[in-house]
């Protein structure tokens, strides 16, 4: 493109820049109505994801509400060393990687590997019916699916405990557990989130031109060989782009959920920088120092997806950018 | 019908000036949105000064609510004739009051009454010093009621000398035990009396079978995961521990470095290990805890002696044979009787933004509300709701709700508003709330009180409810058998070391400061 702007070296670098100008004026012109169209999501992003970010400079002030943005006053990277300097903060970490690693080891391939099967299953009704029963849960709020958790866990009663004490085992504590958080956590995320997530491997599935399907048939593929060298190596980069977006959410397993089942037993396992955010920012008042730790969490977002963006275009995909 | 639409109508608009105060982001553009609704009132009662206006006042309230609703209907109407008002309430759900408030004091979108809970809080305390809200020491003996709040309690919700808002004043000390009297009786056991009868008792009623039903299943106490209001720091009492802080020659001791905490500690995990608790009361909630009691799951509930009616009703038709009883003498041995009273009697606070009340004529106005509110019978209106509605009296003024559902629905709601809520002629006709009522106020003689309460660390506001986590952790890991003492100790120095050690320094220097 500039190559080609550039290449008429008879012209003066100042007539290139006018002609250039008046190319954009006119295509501005001819797709106005395309570009009124972008307007409102323009606007949007602008009025709801930029502006805001403009509170960010409180992470770098001692804010006090009553002072206002303007009358608070500067205290550089205050807030910053104390995050990296209190104990909590590498609790916080830690919790928060080996949640994430869990997430991505065992949630992630979970929902391609039953696309996988379901798109295996000959029965289309059969088919139909265990997708819509499976992403159900998806509709559930966490509150529902922790408190249903709650009932069928608690020791006082609960069934799986029940259960387990009627055939002689030992009853287990699995709400006050710090070993069993992480399990508990992953399991709900796995029941909630595996019908809903599979929905769009399904799609992508769907998506494999059949006459793959049929050259490999005539070489005699087994269904697992089909699975392996056909279906999966096309629905490649949709798998890449939902790992990159993931890897960008490293930080940000979801308040609500861990909220639930955070309590005084299982702080050390379960606190993360999502709750702590609540806690000490929001309930305890200290917006300063809250807006740092979400700062610093987007930051670290923010850096991982470039990576894993970049990775994948070392491997040859696309990337989503 | 009409007055009712006006109403949404009103309180749609508040809620889209708080919507649109929260939407601008800073503080200043937040102040000039909220005070849309509230501007309008200024003028009303500015006029009127404060002699009685003959057009009604309109007042804001941004208040707590301890309810699953709001109260709906005729209450609060009738409220408005008696005090010549015009209500609009914008209520904050008990649960998240800590995040509502701190938004609310960042974003301006207050009202001309802040009702104030967690004065402990950092930003609530920083917004109170700030001058945000009035002064009202100077102006309450103004006002027969507000004129009746004794010093002692003036003092203890002042922060550095000042009273920045109108104290609710609750019940010292309102805690204590309730226990099933059918079981103990069936069991032949005596009233407990000391902690060692009440271990006893426990165990009886895991072990005895008292419900008589042949199975395995019932506990001793029923609590929840709250080391305060549920059972231990009531326990904690009995076995000698100061509330919140001991303080001896300028010396101060935090209560879990105490000998006391840590008896009461090893009691709570005799409890859990012989299983007379519920084993899951780390993770329970109040609802749940109560439910145990109600359902005949378990037999002692510590808490609010004022409980002990609840309880009693939730069991009906559940639990139709239960009898409870209350005690509020236990002691350890060697131990005096004592309790400990929560945040000294200081409910919280009503507060008057100076963004929303503008000058004194109007604060005098609000004030004189506060002062109608504590009257006989707008307590009564508060407490059982109207008359031949909700209620009947007899001739010595005993009162008996009559239309449960509808009390519910409409009067308790409002009875966390009240800003007095003991000591009024008007008085419950159930036997069991009078008695505990009787216990309450005899409780008031033990009261161990918390001696910083109204002093000021700055360590403590803005980190203390965070390190006190640290304690919390550890003393339930230490209940549940998961820690033993001497890790529960290093938790401790934990504390000290992560900012403990500045709170202690700073309170003692307070302490000498306001001269003792």
């Amino acid at each position: 493109m500039k190559d080609s702007l550039a290449a008429p070296a008879s012209r003066s670098p100042g007539a290139a820049l006018k002609s250039r100008a008046a190319h954009r004026w006119k295509g501005w012109r001819r797709d106005k109505l395309l570009y009124l169209m972008i307007l409102p999501g323009f606007l949007y992003f602008v009025a709801f994801k930029y502006l805001p970010m403009g509170g960010l400079i409180i992470a770098f002030k001692d804010y006090q509400p009553f002072l206002g943005l303007g009358g608070s006053p500067w205290v550089g990277l205050k807030h910053f060393e104390r995050l990296f300097a209190e104990p909590t903060f590498l609790m916080l970490l830690r919790n928060t990687i080996v949640l994430f690693l869990m997430d991505v080891l065992l949630v992630f391939p979970l929902p391609i590997l039953f696309a996988l099967l379901l798109n295996e299953a000959r029965a289309r009704r059969f088919r139909n019916a265990v997708q819509t029963l499976l992403y159900l849960p998806h509709f559930m709020s966490w509150v529902i699916i922790v408190s249903i958790c709650y009932v069928f866990l608690s020791v006082d009663g609960g069934v799986v405990n029940e259960a387990l004490a009627s055939v002689g085992l030992p009853r287990i504590d699995f709400l006050t557990s710090p070993e069993w958080l992480r399990f508990m956590y992953i399991g709900q995320i796995i029941w909630k989130e595996l019908g809903w997530s599979t929905i769009i491997f399904i799609a992508a599935i769907s998506a494999v031109d059949p006459q793959l399907y049929e050259a490999a048939d005539m070489d005699g593929a087994s269904r697992l060989r089909k699975m392996w060298h056909v279906t999966l190596p096309a629905i490649r980069p949709v798998i890449i782009t939902l790992l990159i977006l993931k890897i960008g959410h490293t930080l940000d397993l979801g308040f609500e959920h861990m909220y639930l089942l955070l309590n005084s037993i299982n702080r050390e396992v379960a606190e993360i920088f999502d709750t702590y955010i609540y806690t000490a920012g929001l309930k305890n008042g200290q917006l300063s120092y809250s807006t740092t730790i979400g700062l610093f969490k987007g930051l670290v977002g923010l850096a991982l997806v470039m990576l894993a963006n970049r990775l994948a275009k070392k491997m040859g995909e696309d990337g989503v950018y | 019908m009409e007055t009712k639409r006006m109403k949404q109508a009103g309180l749609t608009l508040l809620g889209c000036a708080l919507l649109l105060s929260a939407c601008s982001g800073n503080g200043a553009g937040g102040q000039a949105e909220g005070k849309g609704s509230a501007g309008a009132n200024a003028g009303a009662a500015g006029t009127g000064g404060a002699a009685e206006p003959a057009e009604p006042v309109s007042i804001t309230w941004l208040n707590v609510l301890h309810t699953a609703s709001p109260p709906t209907g005729t209450v609060v109407k009738k409220i408005e004739e008696a005090t010549n008002t015009k209500l609009s309430f914008s209520w904050i759900p008990d649960a998240s009051k800590e995040e509502r408030i701190n938004t609310s004091l960042a974003s301006g979108s207050l009202a001309d009454i802040v009702t104030l809970t967690i004065l402990d809080n950092s930003s609530v305390r920083s917004a109170l010093k700030s001058g945000m809200f009035w002064e009202v020491g100077p102006y309450l003996d103004e006002f027969p009621n507000l004129k009746g709040i004794s010093a002692d309690t003036r003092k203890s919700a002042s922060i550095e000398g000042k009273l920045y808002g109108v104290p609710l004043q609750k019940a010292l000390a309102r805690n204590g035990v309730i226990i099933r009297k059918d079981w103990l009786d069936k069991l032949g056991l005596p009233l407990p009396k000391t902690t060692d009868e009440l271990l006893q008792a426990a165990k009886a009623f895991t072990e005895q079978d008292p419900d008589g039903n042949g199975m395995d299943d019932t506990t001793g106490f029923t609590d929840r995961s709250d080391l305060v209001y549920g059972a231990f720091k009531t326990l904690g009492s009995y076995f000698g521990t100061p509330n919140v802080w001991k303080v001896e020659n300028g010396k101060a001791t935090p209560e879990f470095e105490t000998e006391g905490y840590l008896n009461t500690m090893n009691y709570m995990k005799q409890l859990y290990d012989g299983g007379y608790i519920n084993q899951d009361f780390a993770v329970t909630a109040k609802t749940d805890q109560q439910q145990k009691l109600a359902q005949g799951k378990a037999g002692i509930y510590v808490g609010a002696l004022f409980d002990s009616k609840n309880l009693l009703n939730m069991a009906k038709g559940v639990q139709d044979g239960m009898e409870l009883a209350m005690v509020n003498d236990i002691t350890a041995p060697g131990q005096p009787r004592a309790l400990w009273s929560a945040n000294n009697g200081i409910g919280g606070l009503l507060a008057f933004p100076r963004s929303e009340v503008k000058d004194e004529a109007e604060l005098k106005r609000v004030l004189k509300f506060v002062d109608d509110l504590m009257s006989e019978d707008i307590y009564a209106l508060t407490t059982y709701g109207i008359e031949g509605v909700h209620y009947s009296v007899d001739a010595d003024k005993a009162a008996t709700i009559t239309n449960q559902d509808l009390w519910q629905q409409e009067v308790q709601p409002l009875a966390g508003s009240r800003p007095k809520d003991y000591d009024y002629a008007i008085h419950d006709a159930d036997k069991l709330k009078q008695e505990a009522d009787r216990l309450i106020a005899e409780n008031a003689d033990y009261a161990v009180l918390n001696p910083f309460y109204s002093l000021e660390s700055q360590t403590w506001s803005t980190q203390g409810s965070e390190l006190q986590k640290i304690i919390t952790d550890a003393t339930y890991k230490f209940i549940l058998g998961k820690i033993d003492e001497a890790q529960f100790k290093a938790e401790v120095e934990k504390w000290r070391k992560s900012g403990g050690q500045s709170i202690i320094e700073e309170y003692e220097a307070a302490y000498k400061q306001a001269g003792h």
